[in-house]
């Protein structure tokens, strides 16, 4: 019926703007990285310990925006998903832009490398060997263990998105069906290694920062929010491509709202982690948990829990409910945008107080923004790269028809 | 009219000139025939003597009192309690079936949709049953609601305890809703069908006068969607309130953060257990093969598997933060757990869960009844272990080791879980004997021809 | 929109116009519903209710087994306000639980449990989430069948026999004869047009829209009978009785014991309570010291400690104790009958207080220490008995005391030890 549209009258390769663009953002990128690094070490009066908290937040910000496509392109081939083929490459040459995420972990690695205990106390030998309960932790936090765990997350990620995006790729060019069941056959177990990897380098690079704290569900914390706002970076891609005169007839507002839904689901399953949680914790009220909260909700990190609360969920939960909100570019960008913007406040919120205020570093707008401006920047200027030449739909996925064709209820 | 035969006999193939009508008789047949198939008789003589030994348990409790149980200090929750979670658990599948997979329109749901609504809405009966039996008074259960009373008291609403009585009796009433909300155009369709005047009658009385108007069928679809969206984060908050009767508590073994979605993971997968328990014998008797097909117990099997994994790993965090909490308490809890004097029981739970459904990898296993049925029973063994070993061993060794325990279940512990049985399974196969087993239109709405050139 | 009215506003003149009797009929004269066409498939059922759409036609429907893809649109159905109300039942859901939690546990019953605060959002969370969804689920349901007008027992499609297959296989049309652009001729053509299986004329249901007399009549009667328990509560509400009240549920009222003062018919003389054996004493009963239980030698008070208590430090340290303990709050540290309680009392100026006796005052002082013993035990005026809680012995050493307090009252610097003399002002 109405659906008369196909990918033949489409731009569905890259354009030479689009790569221009590519290239710009990548030198952008390691300049505003250098600048943030410079700067951090010249003139911050935070020091070293400053800058790498820093650095901790814009690489785990960055991090959840790759995990969180690299999750979305393993779901859509675990579950066959039909209505999503023909936004699915764009979601795998954004999940292709993790391995230099994962260079850029090297910034954590290596100060530890060199016994720097500023981000991490338990590397700090003398303090393991006096501290009870560092002392029983240290068979998992040492730094050797830390760079194997590390290096495993980062082969896996790295490894997988790249057979994804090339196993597809391949696809467009044999046209083998065949492919689209390799995929889905490596989906399976792969979604498992990913939760595993996952959990765990949140545990590492996160709750670690105070090592005597724990929590069992802080791995799906960290997931809730890394799914949400690749949800979000997805659907502003899109908007990018198609405002730049690609692939504007082939995805449509069926497309869009169906990540918008996705969001949405997000946005309340981050809520429902955080709420479950808080709220245990806060009731059960046991002094070798709670503390973490009380930092967060003592002045002036009280505000920003707060905000954090409104910011991302009451508002983008009011906001994101209505159907029409999801179909409209205008409206969906607001989210994604806004969406984006409180997952880079969740990090901060999460890195920023932990230990007792005298021993906390404050944020530093400057060095803080500069070094996530220039780390979005590296990773979408190297997705973008990977994406020059290639299809921007795959284009011999035996469910393509499908997802052109498809019509939401 | 379209000629209506009538089936004496049990037959696969559909009878109908066309395939809406197909469908139709495949389905209502069923509830047509003038005699069900000898297995049902005899299921349902089995599950009312079971009906029967439950009603004698219930009326013994209330005579003699909660003694005649096993609970006991330092397990003073016991098995009522293990019953209760174990059933609500199995009364998730329904609408995470018809809720769930409704928004990520999982087609194939509607094969199965209508029964595992039932089975959800009879196992929520069951688990009811359970705290309403439990409370010592069962004649002063009405304490638990906010009604203005002559002592001027309040229900406790920071206990969770009390979030429990709204989220269950919340969940009940929306999957009854939405259940019978579902049923409604099949109803009609039954109706319509009816010889005599009393099932005319009685099933247009349950259909309210559904014509099929398609303005009717708009704000249905409307309604239908609203409570499918409402009912997604339900079925979630059921099971984690459920958790919370335990992790708000300071017990180690309890005190997790992450029991809301382990709780939730662990009843959705025990829950389409229960579906496939029961729809392989049902499609069997009530020669409906060709509406709920191999594919779909397929999917099936790999959601079981999917769910079991989360479980798995929800097991393996408890047992991480254990040890990197470096709580005392803590690491005793789950070494205890492991190696303690409920170790059988343990292992028991980690191998019906995380193991056995592993061999869903295969799609050989996937395609055989039997093996498929074995391991579903087997996952139920194992998530009701899973809810006594969260009980009885993070109670029997609390933190004063002079108050250690064992827990002992009595023969009437038994009984009862059995008569609970039998109450579920007399209500499914009335359910399977006078409903619309399956969902007529919603099947037809999916089906090639509501789209096609026929 | 003026396109609209102009169209609604022509099909008034239409209706105006015809006279009464062109009514439009079935071909047996009945009067008409409306025409009913039947289709095969939905794809005949859309293309069919596109042409009757743009025909103009208002009073119309499709009839499906299912909800057909593309019907809201082919039909040009308007988009429901169900969404809108389940939204407002939310809020209201949302505000419900909220403010019963406030209310009940914040503000009308205060109950303070495992510290937590009366009312916190971290608690009162779960169940405001389910008040939410219960309140929006049931406005779903319910206006759902509102909003379809449901349920509805009886209408003139009934009586089509053909249209009993609208729940099986079959999609069917009706434009009804009650449609401003009805027009005998005109709509049979544009039906004919769509190319249907089948047309029928449906005729009007003429059945009485009331219910048959009986279910009048046993309705009436279910409610009057309803009204009694509620009336007899209503008329003994407030009276007395000297039934004892019924025992539905006997709880624990009833219990298998026998208490003081009653009958039990196993002993010869029926009563529960047993007296004492003749000629046995019970265990600590027996009192045969009379100086030291009851303050008394022969028939006079005793004048002296008795020989089993000895008067020395630590005697007057427990006294001092047990005086703080059990006098202190009438008669105060000084013993002059300031205490607090006497101060609160003046203080409330209650008309029937008796003042707590000053101990220092002479005539105390003159009391032999048997007496005061005494009034311990037994209490004075509106001073209870504190024999039941404090053991002779200590009774005792609170007699000790008050005499210590007494010769504390009347000191002098020569009562001082000289040692100590000088630490004084």
């Amino acid at each position: 019926m109405a659906n008369a549209n196909n990918t033949t009258d489409d731009v569905i390769v890259l354009n030479e703007e689009g790569a221009k663009f590519g290239r710009a953002m990548l030198i952008a990128g390691l300049v505003l990285i250098a600048v943030g690094v410079g700067v951090g070490l010249s003139f911050d009066t935070r020091g070293l310990k400053g800058l790498l908290h820093s650095y901790l937040i814009a690489f785990m910000y960055v991090l959840s925006l790759g995990l969180g496509l690299l999750w979305i392109v393993i779901i859509q081939h675990l579950s066959k998903a039909r209505w999503s083929v023909v936004v699915r490459r764009v979601a795998e040459v954004l999940a292709a832009g993790l391995p230099i995420v994962c260079a850029l972990g090297l910034g954590i690695i290596i100060p530890m490398w060199l016994h720097n205990a500023d981000l991490y106390i338990w590397v700090d030998h003398e303090l393991v060997q006096n501290d009870h309960l560092l002392h029983h932790k240290a068979p998992y936090l040492n730094v050797s263990f830390f760079t194997v765990r590390c290096a495993v997350y980062f082969a896996f990620w790295g490894g997988l998105s790249t057979f994804f995006l090339k196993t597809s790729v391949r696809q467009d060019e044999t046209g083998k069906a065949e492919l689209s069941g390799l995929m889905h056959g490596v989906s399976a177990p792969a979604m498992i290694l990913f939760a595993i990897t996952l959990t765990f380098a949140s545990i590492d690079f996160l709750m670690s920062l105070d090592p005597t704290w724990f929590s069992t569900m802080f791995g799906v914390y960290y997931f809730a929010g890394c799914i949400m706002s690749g949800h979000a970076l997805w659907a502003l891609s899109l908007m990018w491509l198609q405002s730049h005169g690609h692939i504007t007839t082939s995805v449509t507002a069926e497309h869009y709202q169906d990540i918008g839904k996705m969001m949405f689901g997000f946005v309340v399953f981050w809520a429902y982690v955080g709420f479950s949680q808080f709220m245990l914790i806060w009731y059960a009220d046991i002094p070798e948990e709670t503390h973490w909260y009380h930092w967060r909700f003592e002045e002036p990190w009280k505000q920003v829990s707060i905000a954090l609360l409104i910011g991302h969920f009451v508002l983008p939960f009011l906001g994101l409910m209505s159907r029409w909100v999801k179909r409209k570019k205008v409206s969906l960008a607001f989210w994604c945008i806004w969406l984006l913007i409180v997952q880079y406040i969740d990090m901060f919120w999460l890195v920023y107080p932990n230990g007792e205020a005298a021993d906390r570093v404050p944020p530093s707008a400057l060095v803080d923004l500069t070094l996530a401006a220039g780390m979005v920047a590296l990773f979408l200027g190297s997705a973008i790269r990977r994406a020059a030449g290639i299809n921007l739909i795959p284009t011999k996925d035996p469910a393509l028809s499908d997802s052109l064709a498809f019509h939401n209820i | 009219m379209a000629q209506i035969t009538h089936y004496s006999q049990w037959q696969d193939a559909p009878a109908g000139d066309n395939e809406f009508a197909k469908i139709t008789d495949a389905v209502v047949r069923v509830v047509e025939t003038p005699r069900p198939p000898p297995a049902w008789y005899m299921a349902f003589a089995l599950a009312l003597s079971w009906l029967g030994i439950l009603q004698l348990c219930i009326g013994f409790l209330f005579w003699e009192g909660i003694g005649i149980w096993g609970n006991m200090h330092p397990v003073a929750w016991g098995w009522p309690i293990v019953n209760f979670v174990f059933w609500v658990g199995i009364g998730h599948a329904g609408t995470l079936i018809s809720a769930v997979l409704f928004l990520f329109r999982q087609n194939w749901r509607t094969a199965i949709n209508r029964s595992a609504e039932a089975m959800t809405i009879f196992a929520v009966i069951c688990a009811l049953l359970f705290p309403g039996i439990h409370i010592g008074r069962p004649w002063l259960p009405y304490w638990m609601f906010p009604l203005p009373n002559q002592m001027d008291l309040w229900p406790q609403f920071r206990s969770p305890l009390a979030w429990d009585v709204f989220a269950v009796g919340t969940y009940f009433t929306v999957s009854l809703l939405f259940w019978y909300m579902g049923m409604i155009p099949d109803l009609a369709t039954i109706r319509n069908r009816a010889k005599s005047t009393l099932r005319r009658f009685i099933y247009g009385a349950l259909a309210m006068g559904w014509r099929g108007s398609s303005r009717q069928w708009h704000r249905y679809e409307r309604a239908y969607l609203i409570l499918a969206a409402l009912a997604t984060p339900l079925v979630l908050s059921v099971h984690s309130v459920v958790s919370f009767d335990f992790a708000t508590a300071q017990l180690p073994g309890w005190h997790t953060t992450i029991f809301p979605p382990y709780f939730v993971a662990g009843a959705i997968f025990s829950g389409f257990a229960m579906v496939v328990t029961l729809l392989i014998p049902a499609r069997q008797f009530f020669g409906l093969k060709g509406l709920i097909e191999m594919k779909h117990l397929d999917m099936m099997c790999r959601i079981i598997l999917a769910t079991g994994t989360i479980v798995g790993y929800a097991y393996a965090m408890e047992f991480f933060v254990a040890w990197y909490s470096g709580s005392h308490y803590e690491g005793f809890a789950f070494i205890n757990r492991a190696f303690g004097p409920y170790a059988w029981a343990y292992w028991t739970m980690v191998s019906c869960n995380v193991i056995f459904p592993q061999m869903f990898w295969f799609k050989k296993i996937r395609g055989n009844l039997w093996a498929m049925m074995l391991i579903c029973i087997v996952v139920n063994v194992g998530m009701w272990f899973e809810r006594f070993v969260i009980i009885a061993t993070s109670l029997h060794r609390d933190f004063l080791p002079s108050s250690w325990g064992y827990f002992i279940p009595t023969p009437f512990d038994f009984l009862v879980l059995m008569g609970s049985f039998g109450l579920f399974f007399t209500l499914f196969l009335l359910f399977c004997r006078f409903l619309p087993i399956v969902a007529i239109a919603e099947i037809k709405s999916v089906h090639p021809a509501a789209h096609g050139d026929h | 929109m003026s396109d609209e009215e102009s169209k609604s506003e022509s099909a008034m003149d239409n209706t105006e116009d015809k006279p009464k009797s062109d009514a439009p009929t079935t071909a047996n004269g009945e009067p008409l519903h409306g025409v009913l066409a039947e289709y095969h498939t939905p794809k005949e059922l859309l293309a069919a209710a596109e042409k009757i759409r743009d025909a103009g036609y208002t009073v119309w429907d499709t009839y499906s087994p299912f909800p057909v893809h593309g019907i809201e649109k082919a039909q040009g159905i308007p988009w429901t306000i169900l969404p809108w109300l389940v939204f407002g039942a939310g809020c209201t859901g949302l505000t419900v639980g909220l403010g019963m939690q406030l209310w009940t546990n914040g503000v009308d019953y205060k109950y303070l449990i495992s510290g937590k605060p009366f009312f916190s959002i971290a608690a009162n969370i779960p169940i405001t989430f389910e008040i939410t969804v219960l309140f929006s689920a049931l406005t779903a349901f319910g206006g759902m069948l509102a909003l379809n007008r449901l349920p509805k027992p009886s209408h003139a499609l009934d009586h089509v026999e053909r249209f009993n297959r609208v729940t099986d296989d079959r999609f069917f049309a009706l434009i009804e004869a009650t449609d401003p652009k009805f027009d005998d001729t005109a709509t049979r053509t544009l039906i004919a047009e769509t190319s249907p299986h089948h047309v029928e004329d449906v005729p009007a249901d003429t059945r009485s829209e009331n219910l048959p007399k009986f279910f009048t009549y046993v309705a009436a009667f279910l409610a009057l009978t309803a009204l009694i328990p509620l009336g007899y509560a209503y008329s003994v509400r407030g009276t007395t009785s000297t039934q004892p009240r019924i025992h539905i549920v006997p709880d624990m009222d009833f219990q298998q014991k026998f208490k003081p003062q009653r009958g039990n018919p196993f002993f010869e003389d029926g009563r529960a309570m047993r007296p004492q054996i003749e000629g046995t004493v019970a265990s600590g009963d027996l009192q045969d010291d009379s100086h030291f239980y009851r303050g008394k030698v022969g028939k006079a008070w005793a004048r002296t400690f008795p020989s089993r208590f000895t008067p020395n430090e630590a005697a007057m340290q427990r006294g001092r104790e047990r005086y703080d303990i059990f006098c202190v709050p009438c008669h105060s540290v000084t013993g002059n009958g300031s205490g607090i309680v006497a101060q609160h009392a003046l203080e409330l100026a209650e008309g029937t207080w008796i003042p707590p006796t000053n101990l220092t005052l002479a005539n105390i002082k003159q009391q032999p220490v048997g007496e005061l013993y005494n009034t311990i035990t037994h209490g004075i005026r509106n001073m209870p008995a504190y024999g039941s809680q404090i053991d002779p012995e200590d009774r005792w050493a609170i007699v000790l005391y008050v005499r210590a307090l007494q010769r504390a009252q009347a000191g002098n610097v020569s009562h001082v030890p000289a040692a100590k003399r000088a630490g004084l002002k």
